[in-house]
């Protein structure tokens, strides 16, 4: 199968910047009227999985600031990008939990084919603050539980593939502890009746594909802009669905179609793997509007593109 | 400078409201812009001047923003549009599609002019070449390092040597992102020396919250080319009074800059630009006292915000100014 999907968070338009900052009375409504537009782009893309575009999130950790005991702490940079994001105190630990994503979206507006994202657990720990009388590894499992409620109401909301954003493995990868990686997602997965797919960006991960393949998620997602594809085809994709991130959230360009295409049919004809997905390499909201909706269309013609025997 | 802990400002302040709601004003002259322009560099400058700072500028009031303003006067850029820099804030992304040309000094009529107006020492800001292009696309040049060097030469040094050419003394080299890639930091170094090469003045370097603490910095800072650096603290430290290790944990890293041979000037972020708390004179003080023990040579010393005060009210940023001057006059006291 060859499928295709978008990550994270989709620009905002600079009507809605403008509108958001000055709390105008048509608030509500451009934030519908852009979802909408974002959602009816996608089909036109024929994207094998629509995304909401999460336009009320300031970042992709924000709706759990709605968890009970959370505090905000001060802003963080996101890895090494000029953009920060909000760091949460989980004060009394991990409480709550099971609807917070599935309350922040906009379901009734998504087609049957609906793709959402979940932090991975590790990636949640690394970037959030825990009680002082808790461990790391016990941070992460009390976030990997939580994060499993999510991913259960999720499924039954009819979601057939969750994303699970690992930037802090990628980023880390060297440190990273990945049987705690693994433990968490052990969790977070366990009876999840959809497609997990773990994307990993901002960090070269080629050394530790191996270990990687081992990770108990349906498939790998892989951003060439940091991790060399030539390092992905020396692997088997046959137990696992591969995902590359042709599409670069990180340039206003837009991709040369036919190269991409012919890069993904190499890839494919080397890996073999079970289902393709060809994805933006993270959130598009790194690149102006104008720029994203031309990216959302290249996505869709490259996943057409390529040949999958 | 001969007195000890010399005060200054980073940067930026928030626009006088006057200034805000005439630009906006439909059909207003040029003439009338540039009045109300130089009335509001004239309000920052004197009032700059009455909290009793040392080093000022004008408060950055005629620039649009730090990133933006240099981008628009230079060969090369073109505006994408707004991203993201948190919540709702957003900035005004440049792609770089052609060679990026000098056009002319951007800030001569604003240096002319505080030059001019001011009684203090004035100290010049420009945006760095590492932060211009890692701020935008790279869409031209090979590699980000390509496009680093050439704005370096052909962008930041033509611009500070005009500016010494027209008087400035003390030129400080705004670079926000110049600690955030930790694998670049060779290009970072390379970077500021390119843009100083064969420039005889003072160079102050300020770099901020990378979230790595300096520690990227620290083994750098005696081969970059500049005898200042101006870096934030107080948004790490500890509200309480004391010059103890435990209190001033947010000032420990200047050890590590001892450790690595560095032996130029520190100007310390005693102020935090992020809350409108207004940090006690004593805590100036305290503040001082520990960077002064922990870098090993009080006359290097400088005292300043943490970074440019803009994202403050005016009342609370001058506000935290004077506490900042009183904390220094407090902490010269011991040393008398």
């Amino acid at each position: 199968m060859i499928s295709s999907y978008t990550l994270g968070i989709f620009p905002r338009s600079e009507e809605l910047i403008e509108a958001t900052r000055k709390h105008t009375s048509n608030l509500s409504s451009l934030f519908l009227k852009e979802t909408k537009e974002y959602i009816s782009l996608q089909k036109k893309a024929k994207l094998g999985y629509v995304s909401d575009p999460l336009l009320k999130w300031d970042d992709i950790f924000r709706p759990f600031a709605q968890l009970k005991s959370v505090k905000f702490a001060a802003l963080n940079r996101i890895y090494e990008m000029n953009t920060f994001y909000r760091r949460l105190f989980f004060k009394n630990g991990v409480k709550g939990g099971g609807n917070i994503v599935k309350s922040n979206l906009a379901i009734s507006l998504l087609p049957k084919n609906r793709t959402v994202c979940l932090p991975e657990p590790y990636t949640f720990a690394d970037r959030h603050l825990s009680p002082k009388n808790k461990s790391k590894d016990e941070f992460v499992i009390e976030l990997a539980k939580m994060l499993r409620k999510e991913a259960l109401t999720l499924v039954k909301a009819g979601f057939k593939l969750i994303q699970i954003i690992g930037p802090s493995i990628a980023y880390n990868i060297n440190k990273v502890d990945l049987d705690l990686v693994k433990e968490g997602l052990d969790i977070l997965t366990r009876d999840v009746k959809a497609k997990t797919i773990l994307h990993f960006y901002f960090g070269d991960v080629s050394k530790k594909i191996e270990r990687l393949l081992d990770l108990p998620v349906s498939g790998l997602g892989f951003d060439p802009t940091s991790t060399p594809v030539a390092s992905i085809k020396k692997y088997n994709f046959s137990e696992k669905s591969l995902a590359i991130g042709m599409v670069d959230s990180y340039m206003t360009k837009v991709e040369n179609k036919k190269k991409c295409i012919s890069e993904m049919n190499q890839i494919v004809s080397k890996t073999k793997p079970k289902d393709v997905f060809v994805t933006t390499n993270f959130d598009l909201e790194y690149i102006p509007k104008e720029f994203a909706q031309k990216k959302i269309l290249v996505l869709g013609e490259i996943a057409r593109g390529i040949k999958y025997v | 400078m001969s007195k000890l802990f010399p005060t200054q400002e980073i940067g930026s302040l928030r626009k006088p409201s006057s200034l805000l709601s005439l630009v906006k004003k439909p059909g207003i002259s040029d003439e009338e812009k540039a009045k109300t322009r130089n009335d509001a560099a004239l309000l920052n400058i004197r009032t700059l001047e009455e909290t009793g700072l040392d080093i000022i500028y004008d408060g950055e009031v005629r620039r649009v923003e730090m990133y933006e303003e240099p981008v628009r006067y230079i060969d090369g850029f073109d505006f994408a549009g707004r991203v993201r820099s948190w919540d709702n804030k957003y900035y005004n992304k440049a792609r770089v599609t052609g060679p990026v040309k000098f056009k002319g000094n951007f800030h001569e009529y604003e240096f002319k002019f505080v030059r001019k107006n001011s009684k203090k020492e004035i100290k010049v800001p420009v945006t760095g070449a590492y932060t211009l292009a890692d701020w935008s696309y790279n869409e031209h040049y090979k590699s980000k390092e390509e496009l680093i060097i050439a704005l370096a030469r052909n962008v930041l040094r033509p611009l500070i040597k005009d500016l010494v050419k027209l008087g400035a003394k003390i030129v400080q080299i705004d670079e926000p992102a110049g600690t955030s890639h930790p694998s670049e930091m060779d290009i970072f170094k390379e970077s500021i020396n390119e843009s100083v090469k064969g420039i005889n003045t003072k160079i102050v370097v300020h770099a901020c919250f990378s979230g790595n603490d300096y520690k990227v910095l620290a083994p750098q800072m005696s081969e970059i080319k500049a005898q200042q650096y101006t870096l934030e603290f107080a948004n790490r430290d500890a509200w309480n009074l004391g010059t103890s290790e435990k209190t001033r944990k947010g000032f420990q890293v200047l050890k590590l800059f001892k450790e690595y041979g560095y032996k130029g000037e520190i100007g310390i972020g005693v102020t935090d630009v992020h809350v409108d708390e207004i940090e006690s004179p004593q805590l100036v003080r305290d503040r001082i006292l520990f960077a002064a023990k922990a870098l090993g040579d009080p006359s290097k010393i400088y005292v300043n915000p943490d970074c440019g005060l803009r994202t403050r009210s005016r009342k609370v940023a001058f506000n935290k100014i004077k506490s900042l001057v009183q904390g220094a006059g407090l902490a010269r006291q011991k040393f008398k």
